[in-house]
């Protein structure tokens, strides 16, 4: 209580400062004219008297002191006075102070901005209850559709009994489906959960409840959980929506709970029970070992680690390939991996933003030796105040003080402008990560990342006060003595220097072929080749059928499939009005209707033999896309027919069953014959549960491979059926114009409207904006490194011209010297030109050595280009060393122009 | 004349607020000759560690200040015990009789020597 009492009354001390002095001294006052009665008083004479009383009293100045360091806190007073010293001295050299500030902001804006999207999408721990125990089950195998495989229902029965470190594990089975509205209806990316799926997952609801293991089986009411994100999105955050029925594909379904805001791998809109797909809990779905269609996430058993789960599962695995050979085709390399749930969900960007945060880590090396350099040229112009504030008596430790309070006020200031610029670029990168993961809402600019940024403006205030030499207690003399006229420092100072700028270039030279070879990947990707014949094609996405989740008693099977080829019938009916309507709209030149969006592909691929054809043992059975198209999709997407026919009218059911192939599975089945004629059949175990057939069908045609998985990844193999022969999955329009292809889409999406008010329209792009969008990430990519190799040249160029001007500036005396004894202006200048070009190409051969072995390092990120592209590397030299001439220009041409006269005499 | 002795912070405090205790509200000058008479002479006191120490003892609560009239005729700022003061010295001079009967027991001649 005393204590706090003192503390508060000297905190108080501190602002009551002015006033207390005067009432100090009029006590020290009071108190000598006592003494000096006193002594008077004894019979003294009053001078000598007052003298007396002095002595006896001791110092009246240290007596001030003392009473002062009492009355407030003398070291806050003294930083505080530090502080205001620096503002001052800041400000007395504006230039230095706003360079200094605005290199800082910029490299410690790019690094917080940076980090702050690593922290979000990378680091943060989850918003899963323990988070840390959840991992995910990824099943691939090689092959096209392999890299994520999923589970069938007796898969995840032997994990669950197998493996005891997985204390439970959460089923999701994706299961996109037309949720009807008032008006509308939407395509609605849905997922059937089991019973005990959030209570793994470790989510809550914030509005109602989540499923429970009571919604699990047949016979219970089917019921929703609506994501976060979807309930804003599709009923404006209503929070009246428990309880409410919705419609998704002829169903009611019972809106239960809001889930809490949490990503997962897959885009999810909603959640339901199982119970609204009778598939589901058919006895092909449980019973069928290859039927995958489930996502699994498991929770760790308590004390349980990744290691001995990976362990455990991989035991389980093995049995399971042992006793189901079927199920595993060898050839085919099935595996199963166990990743933490946040590696997994933070995969795709990992590469990207690792690179990122390389290029900012290495425009903060660049700009703080900038600042390194620009501080050591204000320190030899500095040192000699310095020298004489010690030798008054400041201590070498205060004066260390005093530097480091003025590097922190320059580094917290260049911080403040840093975090104004990543407030400014946080937008744009948000937007960017979304494309690689799906944390980007999470990212933020929290306390963490306000601390990473406090952190990295200290380091750099402490880095740069211990560049400053201090004179050692006893040697102020001679430092004075030395004093005014070392104007150029110490040798070891101008070495350092040097070595910044040095630096500077070498990582400038790194930073910039990044950026060159990420941009030269990026013009490669756009102009590959997509295998179409034309940009200018419109595609529409009008799901019309709705296939649903099976009949509600297996027993209806038979009704229900009548009830299904209706509605197939109708939808294709729509599909032919729609169609003829819109191929008399001006300027369309072809309509076609298909499962599948040209350079999209499809989502299923599923195993293909052709006849005579044996797989060698240990090779794998060959898979192909599975898509169906109508006779004029092929010309309407420009997809070019190489042998054969096309499809004709005549291709309907109950007609032969004809099929055409593109080159990739001509290739893979015909190397050396005519595929035409030859026969075709899908296969594998998956085709039990699936309602295409398996019987033999005749090749009549070949078309070309098309980029259907991104510019840079390797066709594969597409069969395509007639639309006619099939139900009418997909419903992709595809429409071809001899005009902008962009400009039709109003006028075919009425028509749309008009023959299906309320289907759903998705998709409406043209073929040019889905090549742009799937190049979009890469193009990102570049621009982003390319902008932070820029800032780093700009910086660079800053750097190495300051330097060389700082040194002519301390060397007009010489130079004047020189000229006065018959130096040739040309000859100053190309001496000046030599001192930084030296500089300029060490630090070219470094970074270029540099980038040789740092590309390695980006292989992933690169296409079309090597790593080690040598016109990349020399562009970048040629550009680097262009503009560090340039900056070495300016300076030397100063120096040139020394007027010999003048020089002398300053 | 006896060697002089340095006065310890806390000590210090203590015969200031005895000395106001018993004399009543006085200025610095006062308080600095009541202690070095009251110590015969071994103690001196100067500005450096006197008014500190009375700041100390104000921030603290202890004494409270005001500027007076001196008796003859002169401004000077008088220190007074306050309630919290009283209550300090009570229990600071109780401690100190403690410690003061401890170190006599602890320096004690020994009790005949087996």
């Amino acid at each position: 209580m005393r204590q706090l009492r003192a503390a508060l009354a000297r905190i108080a001390g501190i602002f009551t400062k002015d006033h207390a002095d005067d009432d100090l001294r009029a006590e020290m006052e009071s108190h000598l004219e006592l003494e000096t009665a006193e002594f008077i008083r004894r019979g003294m004479d009053p001078v000598e008297a007052r003298r007396k009383a002095m002595l006896a009293s001791g110092g009246l100045t240290q007596a001030v002191e003392a009473v002062r360091d009492q009355r407030g806190l003398p070291w806050i007073e003294s930083i505080a006075a530090d502080i205001r010293y620096a503002f001052r001295s800041l400000r007395r050299t504006p230039a230095f102070t706003l360079v200094v500030v605005l290199t800082l902001a910029l490299g410690i804006g790019a690094n917080t901005a940076i980090f702050s999207v690593v922290r979000g999408v990378l680091l943060k721990p989850l918003p899963h209850r323990e988070g840390d125990k959840l991992v995910y089950l990824r099943h691939s195998m090689d092959g096209p559709g392999g890299a994520s495989l999923q589970f069938s229902v007796p898969e995840i029965r032997d994990l669950r009994t197998g493996a005891r470190s997985l204390a439970g594990m959460a089923e999701f089975s994706p299961w996109t489906q037309t949720l009807e509205g008032e008006s509308d209806a939407i395509r609605m990316s849905g997922g059937l959960v089991t019973g005990n799926f959030f209570e793994v997952m470790g989510l809550s609801p914030v509005l109602g409840r989540v499923t429970q293991p009571s919604d699990d089986g047949g016979g219970v009411p089917p019921v929703m959980v609506l994501t976060y994100e979807f309930w804003k999105r599709r009923f404006n955050g209503d929070s009246t929506i428990i309880g409410k029925q919705v419609r998704v594909e002829g169903n009611s379904v019972t809106v239960i709970g809001v889930l809490e805001p949490a990503p997962s791998i897959e885009r999810v809109d909603a959640f339901m029970n199982m119970v609204i797909s009778s598939h589901h809990l058919s006895a092909l779905m449980v019973e069928g070992r290859t039927h995958r269609m489930t996502d699994v996430v498991a929770r760790l058993a308590p004390g349980a680690t990744v290691d001995q789960a990976r362990t455990e599962v991989a035991t389980v695995y093995a049995r399971m390939q042992k006793d189901h050979t079927e199920a595993y085709d060898p050839g085919s390399h099935y595996r199963l991996e166990v990743v933490p749930l946040k590696d997994a969900l933070g995969e795709r960007a990992r590469l990207t933003l690792l690179l990122l945060m390389a290029a900012a880590a290495f425009v903060m090396i660049i700009s703080a030796a900038n600042v390194a350099n620009l501080t050591l040229m204000r320190g030899v112009r500095r040192e000699h105040e310095l020298v004489l504030r010690a030798a008054l008596g400041a201590g070498v430790a205060r004066l260390r003080r005093l530097l480091l309070v003025e590097n922190l006020v320059l580094a917290l200031m260049g911080a403040a402008g840093g975090m104004v610029i990543a407030i400014g670029g946080l937008r744009l990168l948000i937007s960017f990560a979304e494309r690689y993961s799906p944390r980007a809402n999470e990212i933020r600019l929290d306390t963490v990342v306000l601390g990473f940024t406090l952190a990295l403006a200290v380091t750099i205030a402490l880095l740069l006060s211990f560049l400053a030499t201090m004179p050692k207690e006893g040697t102020f003399a001679a430092w004075i003595a030395a004093g005014a006229r070392r104007v150029s420092g110490s040798l070891r100072k101008q070495r350092l220097q040097r070595a910044l700028v040095v630096a500077q270039i070498a990582v400038s030279v790194v930073l910039l072929a990044g950026a060159g070879l990420l941009t030269r990947t990026m013009i490669a990707l756009s102009e590959v080749d997509t295998g179409l014949r034309t940009e200018e094609v419109l595609t529409i996405n009008v799901p019309l059928l709705q296939i649903g989740g099976g009949p509600g008693n297996p027993a209806d099977m038979g009704a229900w499939f009548r009830q299904l080829m209706i509605s197939d019938g109708q939808a294709k009916e729509k599909y032919d009005r729609i169609m003829r309507e819109i191929a008399a709209l001006p300027g369309v030149i072809a309509v076609g209707v298909g499962t599948s969006t040209p350079l999209r592909g499809s989502t299923t691929q599923m195993e293909v033999k052709a006849e005579g054809k044996i797989v060698a043992a240990g090779e794998a059975q060959p898979r192909a896309d599975l898509r169906s198209a109508d006779p004029d999709y092929f010309n309407a997407a420009g997809i070019p027919l190489i042998k054969g026919r096309p499809f004709r009218p005549t291709d309907q059911r109950g007609a032969g069953r004809v099929v055409i192939i593109n080159q990739t599975l001509a290739d893979r089945f015909f190397p050396n014959e005519d595929p035409i004629g030859k026969q075709i059949a899908w296969t594998g175990e998956v085709l039990k549960f699936s309602p295409i057939s398996g019987d033999w069908r005749t090749i009549v045609g070949v078309v070309g491979n098309t980029k259907d998985g991104g510019p840079d990844a390797t066709p594969r193999g597409v069969m395509f059926m007639p639309y006619a022969q099939e139900l009418a999955i997909g419903g992709v329009l595809v429409i071809r114009t001899d005009r902008d292809a962009e400009a039709l889409a109003t006028g075919a999406t009425r028509i749309v409207r008009q023959v299906a008010p309320t289907a759903p329209i998705e998709n409406v792009m043209t073929v040019k904006q889905i090549k742009d969008q799937s190049v979009a990430p890469r193009r990102l990519n570049a621009a982003l490194v390319s902008l932070l190799g820029i800032l780093a040249l700009i910086i660079a160029a800053v750097g190495i011209g300051g330097v060389l001007a700082f040194s002519v500036s301390s060397r007009t005396n010489e130079i004047g010297i020189r000229m006065s004894l018959g130096a040739q202006s040309s000859m100053v200048q190309r001496m000046i030109l030599w001192e930084g070009g030296r500089l300029l190409a060490i630090g070219l051969v470094l970074g270029v050595a540099g980038a040789f072995f740092g590309a390695r390092v980006i292989q992933g990120l690169l296409f079309g280009v090597a790593p080690r592209d040598p016109t990349t590397f020399i562009g970048v030299a040629v550009m680097m060393a262009a503009i560090g001439v340039g900056a070495c220009w300016i300076p030397a041409r100063r120096a040139a122009r020394i007027d010999p006269v003048v020089a002398m005499r300053s | 004349m006896a060697e002089k002795l340095d006065i310890k912070q806390g000590t210090l405090a203590l015969m200031i607020l005895r000395t106001l205790e018993v004399l009543g509200p006085l200025h610095g000058y006062g308080v600095a000759r009541r202690i070095e008479e009251t110590s015969m002479n071994r103690l001196t006191l100067n500005y450096g560690t006197l008014y500190p120490a009375l700041l100390k003892l104000e921030q603290e609560g202890c004494i409270k200040a005001e500027w007076r009239q001196s008796e003859n005729n002169r401004r000077a700022k008088y220190y007074a015990l306050t309630a919290a003061g009283r209550k300090q010295l009570a229990h600071e001079t109780r401690e100190w009789h403690q410690t003061a009967d401890l170190i006599a027991a602890f320096l004690a001649p020994r009790p005949e020597a087996t």
